[in-house]
């Protein structure tokens, strides 16, 4: 059962170096066949700088950093009881090879809610704000978790 | 392959392009678990799965589903172009499943000078079941 005097708490940076492999990668696992993510000359030729994250690399940092099991522990959730409700971006600037981004992971809402069948359930909202290493904001992600109780 | 789009193009209740994906298939959760990071074997272990109530086995990344609604997207609207986008995980999806992603525009105005479209999407199955629903803004050029 989360703790929820947790809200408000801020966990350590997420520092993740964006390399080209990896958007590659990301968007072959997701099928994505648009050159603009695969081909460099094709995303100068579409006016980016080389090739731009997709839309829901940001995942990537979150989930490589290995700081997830800790932040869980933290909020006391039982990890095999937790579901994905919502995930929500902001776009401010493109995330290119290279950059180095660094965000910051908060929890900004936690409370119990109880389902129509009667299910209670805790809802834990995290957000990470990133920034590039030129000190620019780079995206917003807005993550819902539901424990089931 | 994203062309340009103009403001002006759009208009409220424009459908976004189709995608049809699939019937999914367990690797692409392992392709998927490595490029992102979710080792959760609800994923790629269809024991794992089982002993935690999953009776068919492996269930999709609900990530891996907004990743497809994502291309959808943006073989639309170019990701320069893309302000925000969110969406809310409605069912699980399963191997085998196919997925199609329709969507269409609900809102477009000018704010702060830029062109603003605001549009729903939509990812459901082969049956019809929902497995998400979003809605994301992009910011369009004028001719």
């Amino acid at each position: 059962m989360a703790d929820l005097s947790k809200v408000g708490t801020e966990y350590p940076p997420i520092i993740w170096e964006v390399e080209r492999g990896k958007i590659k990668e990301f968007a072959k696992a997701i099928g994505d066949p648009n050159p603009v993510y695969l081909d460099q000359d094709a995303a100068v030729g579409e006016g980016y700088k080389d090739i731009p994250a997709p839309a829901t690399f940001l995942t990537v940092p979150m989930m490589w950093c290995d700081k997830m099991p800790a932040i869980i522990n933290d909020l006391k959730i039982n990890f095999m009881m937790v579901l994905h409700g919502e995930e929500e971006y902001e776009y401010y600037h493109q995330i290119y090879p290279g950059d180095v981004i660094t965000g910051t992971p908060k929890v900004v809402k936690m409370e119990e809610k109880t389902s129509k069948s009667g299910a209670k359930m805790d809802m834990i909202t995290m957000e990470v704000l990133y920034t590039n290493q030129k000190g620019e904001e780079v995206a917003k992600v807005r993550s819902l978790l539901v424990e089931r109780k | 392959m994203a062309q340009e789009i103009y403001y002006e193009d759009v208009n409220v209740g424009d459908p976004m392009p189709e995608l049809v994906k699939g019937p999914l298939q367990k690797l692409q959760h392992v392709q998927y678990a490595g490029a992102s990071g979710d080792f959760n074997p609800l994923h790629t272990d269809d024991d794992f799965a089982k002993a935690v109530g999953m009776k068919d086995g492996v269930i999709c990344h609900g990530m891996l589903i907004m990743g497809i609604v994502g291309q959808a997207i943006t073989g639309w609207i170019p990701k320069k172009n893309l302000k925000k986008f969110g969406v809310r995980f409605a069912g699980m999806t399963k191997p085998g499943n196919t997925i199609t992603v329709t969507g269409a525009v609900t809102d477009k105005r000018v704010a702060d000078g830029d062109n603003i479209i605001v549009c729903e999407v939509i990812a459901k199955d082969e049956n019809e079941d929902v497995k998400i629903t979003g809605h994301f803004e992009a910011s369009l050029p004028n001719k």
